[in-house]
């Protein structure tokens, strides 16, 4: 066993927690634990949503032809599953995960404005009712994909300002959460705890904070461009008035790239956290792993064309472009060069949470090779559009940010609860999602490479036996998903007592508190003896 | 126990200052990006 279940640890704490009760503790929260918890349980109800959307896509390319789903509704589908398990499951995962572990991490109370944290966090099932209520709407829910390009968006029905507005709800909640998150880091932070201290889960979480406040309002703008052009009279995207459709692309991705940094970035943090802690060793490079997020994030504003390669542009703009693009390479290769020399020589141990870590290891870098040849221009040209594209992004995210947050939820549930896991049973829940991720998504790259395109809901029939290989990926990675919260249920209801420390390597503030922690923890800053302890990089 | 700790706390006023100068900062960037891109917009428009 590599936990610690001191059964003796004291949870005298527990007579020291004020806690509200029933349903006002929820509507009225303002402690980071309960909205982190929130954050969480929202991000886990999106994740089913939004993946029960995927088997619909998966089960209609089964097979050629025309099986279960219209058309339209298909299209539907593509679109809002991206929505879904982008702004609905990934982002409030990772705010719930920064809202629980951030000021626990840092010595500090708890986030900074706590009532901008309830609000940030009240807006989304509100925006997110909004958006999937716009199934049920003549004309149906948004089908233009989440990338939104006019003039497809601009033809969309009665759903298509409800998609708009709850785009903007979504955004704004997250540029509040944002910014609780870097007034928090910047001023409630335990003294002696200073910057280059920091566990690396807090630097990007920093670091993603900033991009989100700087690309938000982007993604607003564009959007409420659409709005302006589909309801008053403007001609922004519309050649006919003298607009540019490719002018919404631009800005879409000026968004849209740093988006990608936004959902990738906090699981770098994570895997920094949880390699050395199963290593028995600290991590190799801390300061190189915090320049490299910096430049990762300074990088991805300045690559955006390289979505839209195919559109046209000087020869001078696909060279920066691509150049740029495949600059990321570096600072990437710096992290995933740090992981694997913070593991040589290490006392390894292979625990849910590493498993997890490990396989975003392998899998992500899988994607990351593919994205660097979707940067290569000529290439592009064959590759734009296709499953390929599919693959590769579908790698990014979800062996990428989906198998981080699961480690992540794996690394630090102990410590949320006091109570271990069923370890055997979050063994298979990985076993079984890293062999079928692979199932679902591999053949994914051969349909792209012979052509077959993306966003069809009908194909010709010699792209069959791949998409039935990975339709089956599919419906086995769905069904093997719902161990997850079974396997969190059963811990919060009891289990084996772990103690502060739950996992032996660990090392940082959050462990130096009670399993669980207390409702209101470092009431008093922690000693700077503790930090030092903590700062074990 | 948890929040035991030597160091001594900040001062509480010094402390809240320095969150609602950072809000305020970060507050009014946002506003800033997220109103004048739109209004950037709408000008652009009326021209």
């Amino acid at each position: 066993m590599a936990y610690n279940d001191h059964a003796a640890t004291a949870h005298d704490h527990d007579a020291h927690d004020h806690k509200p009760h029933g349903w006002r503790r929820w509507v009225f929260a303002t402690n980071h634990k309960d909205i982190g918890t929130m954050y969480l349980v929202f991000a886990g109800i999106s994740f089913f949503i939004g993946g029960s959307m995927a088997m619909l896509i998966r089960l209609e390319l089964f097979k050629p032809g025309m099986q279960f789903l219209d058309p339209m509704f298909f299209n539907s589908m593509t679109t809002m599953h991206a929505l879904e398990m982008i702004f609905g499951a990934v982002m409030p995962a990772w705010t719930g995960l920064a809202n629980w572990m951030i000021p626990m991490q840092v010595g500090a109370p708890d986030m900074a404005l706590p009532r901008l944290n309830n609000f940030s966090f009240w807006i989304l099932p509100f925006a997110f009712t909004l958006l999937l209520s716009t199934l049920f709407v003549p004309g149906g829910g948004p089908a233009g994909g989440w990338t939104m390009y006019p003039p497809l968006m601009l033809q969309g029905g009665a759903g298509f300002p409800m998609t708009i507005f709850a785009i903007h709800m979504m955004g704004i909640s997250s540029i509040l959460g944002a910014i609780n998150v870097v007034v928090t880091i910047m001023n409630l932070r335990a003294p002696g705890m200073t910057l280059l201290r920091m566990p690396l889960f807090v630097w990007t979480w920093l670091i993603t904070a900033y991009l989100l406040i700087a690309v938000m309002p982007v993604l607003a703008g564009a959007v409420t461009m659409l709005l302006t052009d589909h309801f008053f009279g403007t001609t922004f995207f519309t050649a006919a008035g003298g607009g540019d459709p490719v002018m919404f692309q631009h800005i879409f991705w000026f968004f849209g790239h740093p988006e990608v940094y936004i959902l990738i970035l906090p699981a770098f943090g994570v895997v920094s956290e949880i390699i050395p802690t199963f290593s028995r060793k600290p991590l190799f490079g801390y300061e190189a792993m915090v320049y490299a997020t910096a430049s990762i994030a300074f990088l991805s504003f300045i690559v955006w064309a390289h979505h839209m390669f195919t559109v046209g542009m000087p020869l001078a703009g696909q060279l920066f472009f691509m150049l740029s693009t495949m600059l990321i390479a570096i600072p990437t290769g710096v992290k995933v060069f740090n992981w694997t020399a913070t593991m040589y020589r290490g006392s390894l141990s292979f625990e849910p949470p590493m498993l997890f870590a490990l396989s975003f290891l392998f899998l992500f870098t899988i994607g990351g090779l593919s994205g660097l040849m979707l940067a290569i221009v000529p290439a592009d040209y064959q590759y734009q559009d296709t499953y390929f594209v599919v693959a590769h992004f579908h790698y990014v995210l979800v062996p990428g940010a989906v198998f981080a947050i699961m480690g992540a939820i794996y690394y630090w549930l102990p410590k949320w609860t006091g109570n271990m896991y069923d370890q055997k049973l979050a063994t298979w829940h990985f076993w079984l999602s890293t062999i079928f991720v692979n199932v679902l998504f591999f053949p994914q790259h051969f349909l792209g490479l012979a052509g077959m395109p993306r966003r069809i809901p009908d194909y010709a029939v010699q792209f069959t036996d791949w998409n039935m290989v990975s339709s089956i990926g599919g419906f086995a990675f769905g069904l093997s998903q719902f161990l997850f919260p079974y396997i969190i249920w059963k811990c919060v209801r009891g289990g084996v007592r772990v103690g502060n420390r739950a996992w032996e390597g660990a090392h940082g503030l959050e462990w130096e508190l009670p399993s669980p922690p207390p409702f209101h923890s470092w009431t008093e800053p922690p000693s700077d003896a503790l930090i030092q302890r903590g700062a074990a990089h | 126990m948890a929040g035991n700790g030597t160091s001594t706390a900040p001062d509480a006023g010094q402390r809240q200052r320095g969150v609602r100068r950072t809000a305020l900062l970060l507050g009014i960037v946002a506003a800033v990006f997220y109103v004048g891109f739109i209004a950037m917009m709408v000008w652009r428009a009326t021209r």
